[in-house]
């Protein structure tokens, strides 16, 4: 018995020590640099300095108000239109199913820079998508959509969607085809009508599913960063900006001030947690 | 067969994967064993963008060192400029020497900038054989910090005004109605330019202040003031020049664009009839092979204001040594005698890559007097080095970057008809909240 378990530990020594290394220390060194500011290599510590400025840093408030922004409009939208495509792709008799599913999960292996260049000359003012509002007379002049605030958060929103909405499927419709097809049929013998089917059995059947893509989801809208900086670079006027771009700007492109984007990165910490634990409290196991 | 199959696969995939480990391995063990062996080989490793621009201006000198030097040898690493700012910055701050080269190319607004946040990296050439009397004193401006010059001065943005001689024809200008013009002008004849020949005058772009950077420019003016402040209230240069930008916009005379491939792409295909940019974009604008002979320069437009002047400045770039690396007397003789003062390097780089360097004497050399077909023959690097001895020399200081996102932000407001003042004073205070 004892054996057994001290060749257990062993097993488990090595990868601790490498998360120890890799994960842990960094963290704690971040923290710690999250208490100094200054430029470059010439910092020094200040204390709760760096976290009074963000309180107070209007920059740092408007990439807020838009990572938030996309987190509310488009994980709910992605994360519903996800449930809806594996529901419909769970169908039994649906022909074509492969190139269905393989179609719809092909946008998730792009790489990010690309598809966002991409979408950034589809949207350009003498781009496809404006020639072909035009084509069609819905609109009389091309409308500049990357230098409107809000029709560059739209776009960045379509982009986003575009992209993890296949992901997200993959997951769910392996989740519902676990559930057992007698049920429906229990369900329709007792005359629920397929609406009712889905919201009452696959919805909660699913429930700890898309409680993991939601927290996922979460995750990665709030550390969004490829998108917004290809597409539009955080404009018009910083009203695309998140708090990753923010991050990445202290660091590299204004004169470096590590610790501050250490302050601002902690603040993507705090946020993310006290979503996650909010999201495990509403849609967790009651133990 | 799905067994074979996929035992074939998975092989294939490792073998790759493991090919890829094999040659980052051997790649890295190459470069210490060459590292070793250069010292006694004179190698010289260079960090640049642009290849065919940078990348080629270093080989050229290259080439001129050996005749003096043989055995010397030069490697240049290219990559984006983005990625060497990143990479330059994250060795820095880790402290980390090894990855880093001998050479580097620096833009110039981030010279204040890397010499105050990462003191002791930069080598000196205040007492080195270079004569910087030599050169164009605004580019030798932008090096000196604590009267400490820090690099070798290279290219030049100076700015001037591109247009389409047959489409301003067209609206009944000819050349001498270019010369020399205030903005206000500039203006009068673009809305006559798309009465007449429904052709835009320039394009804009609210998310690039390439624009405001040149006007501050030829004003003396820059976004911060060379004690590191904002330079956004009482300062007649900055309200001018938003006063302009707010003119353009609402003129209808600018074609709107969101990117750098689509203002490339509007003069390529005739779209504008003017840009107003550094003497580099010349080389973009003769990719229009078809525009040949339609083309001609005139001086930058001025700002209607006292201390205004027909000359800016767009970009520009210099060569720095790190002070740390094994090769450092090396690489400040290679590049101080070729880049920091031999005529020839200048003609050859000009004839060979386009390119316009702040090295005076050389401005008299038959190169620099050519005439270009392109731009119906005009001597425009004549033309071009004669303004840039005009442009104003400004201090870029070391917040640039966050001067311009701070009136980036402020810009669709000023756009959309906002009190300027009030909006300056907005710029100034969102300014100030970012430099603590």
């Amino acid at each position: 018995m004892k054996k057994s378990s001290l060749i257990g530990w062993q097993f488990i020594l090595l990868p601790s020590a490498l998360i120890m290394l890799f994960s842990f220390y960094p963290m704690i060194q971040s923290f710690i640099l999250s208490f100094e500011s200054g430029k470059g290599n010439v910092s020094e510590f200040v204390g709760l300095g760096n976290y009074t400025r963000l309180l107070s840093d209007p920059i740092f408030r408007q990439a807020l108000f838009n990572t938030i922004l996309y987190l509310i409009i488009q994980v709910p939208i992605m994360l519903f239109l996800g449930l809806i495509i594996a529901h419909l792709l769970n169908a039994p008799k649906l022909k074509f199913k492969g190139f269905y599913r393989t179609a719809i999960f092909l946008p998730c292996v792009t790489s990010l820079v690309s598809y966002s260049i991409l979408f950034k000359s589809i949207f350009a003012v003498d781009g496809i998508f404006n020639k072909l509002l035009l084509n069609m007379h819905i609109i009389n002049e091309p409308i500049a959509w990357l230098m409107d605030p809000v029709w560059a958060r739209v776009v960045i929103i379509l982009a986003i969607t575009w992209r993890w909405t296949g992901y997200n499927m993959i997951f769910y419709l392996s989740a519902m085809q676990n559930i057992d097809p007698s049920i429906y049929e229990a369900a329709s013998i007792d005359g629920a009508s397929k609406l009712r089917q889905f919201f009452s059995i696959t919805i909660p059947m699913v429930k700890p599913i898309i409680l993991f893509t939601a927290i996922i989801s979460t995750n990665g809208t709030l550390q969004l960063f490829d998108e917004v900086v290809n597409i539009t670079n955080g404009g018009p006027g910083n009203s695309t900006m998140t708090i990753s771009q923010y991050i990445y700007n202290l660091s590299f492109v204004y004169t470096p001030n590590f610790g501050y984007a250490a302050t601002v990165s902690y603040a993507i910490v705090i946020i993310v947690a006290i979503l996650a634990f909010l999201q495990m409290k509403v849609g967790g196991d009651k133990k | 067969m799905k067994k074979a199959l996929s035992t074939l696969l998975v092989t294939t995939v490792m073998a790759s994967a493991l090919a890829a480990c094999g040659s980052n391995n051997t790649n890295t063990a190459n470069d210490a064993s060459s590292n070793e062996a250069a010292e006694g080989k004179q190698k010289v490793v260079a960090w640049a963008w642009d290849p065919s621009f940078n990348g080629k201006a270093l080989n050229i000198a290259a080439e001129l060192y050996e005749q003096e030097h043989p055995g010397f040898e030069l490697e240049v690493v290219d990559m984006a400029k983005t990625d060497l700012e990143q990479r330059l910055n994250t060795n820095l701050a880790a402290g980390v020497s090894e990855g880093l080269p001998d050479i580097i190319l620096v833009n110039d607004p981030n010279i204040q900038k890397y010499v105050n946040s990462y003191p002791g990296t930069f080598a000196e050439f205040t007492n080195s054989n270079v004569d910087f009397s030599q050169f164009s004193q605004y580019k030798v401006d932008a090096l000196t910090v604590d009267e400490k010059i820090y690099g070798i001065p290279f290219d030049i943005g100076v700015t001037g005004l591109f247009y389409r001689s047959d489409i301003l024809a067209e609206a009944g200008y000819s050349a001498e109605d270019l010369e020399n013009i205030t903005w206000d002008e500039y203006i009068e004849i673009g809305k006559v330019v798309k009465e007449k020949t429904g052709k835009y005058m320039s394009t804009i772009n609210p998310n690039d202040e390439a624009w405001t950077s040149i006007l501050l420019q030829s004003g003396g003016s820059w976004y911060i003031t060379p004690d590191n402040k904002g330079n956004f209230v009482n300062n007649p240069v900055m309200t001018e020049t938003l006063r302009l930008y707010k003119a353009i916009s609402d003129s209808g005379i600018a074609k709107p664009v969101t990117g750098w491939s689509e203002f490339v792409g509007s003069f390529n295909a005739g779209d504008v009839a003017t840009v107003v940019s550094g003497v580099w974009q010349i080389a973009s604008i003769m990719d229009a092979a078809d525009q040949k002979g339609q083309w001609a320069v005139a001086p930058t437009p001025r700002l209607n204001i006292e201390g205004g002047v027909n000359a800016s400045n767009e970009g520009g770039s210099s060569w720095f040594v790190l002070d740390g690396s094994a090769n450092k007397e090396l690489a400040m003789d290679f590049l101080g005698s070729t880049i920091g003062g031999s005529s020839e390097f200048y003609e050859r780089f000009l004839t060979e890559a386009g390119g316009v360097g702040s090295y005076i004497p050389a401005f008299s050399s038959e190169a620099y007097q050519q005439t270009s077909e392109f731009f119906g023959n005009q001597a425009i690097y004549a033309d071009f080095t004669e303004w840039s001895t005009q442009v104003p020399g400004i201090s870029l200081g070391m917040y640039t970057q966050e001067a311009k996102d701070a009136l980036k932000n402020e810009l669709p407001n000023i756009l959309n008809g906002a009190d300027l003042e009030k909006s300056l004073a907005n710029i100034q205070k969102l300014f100030e909240q970012q430099v603590q």
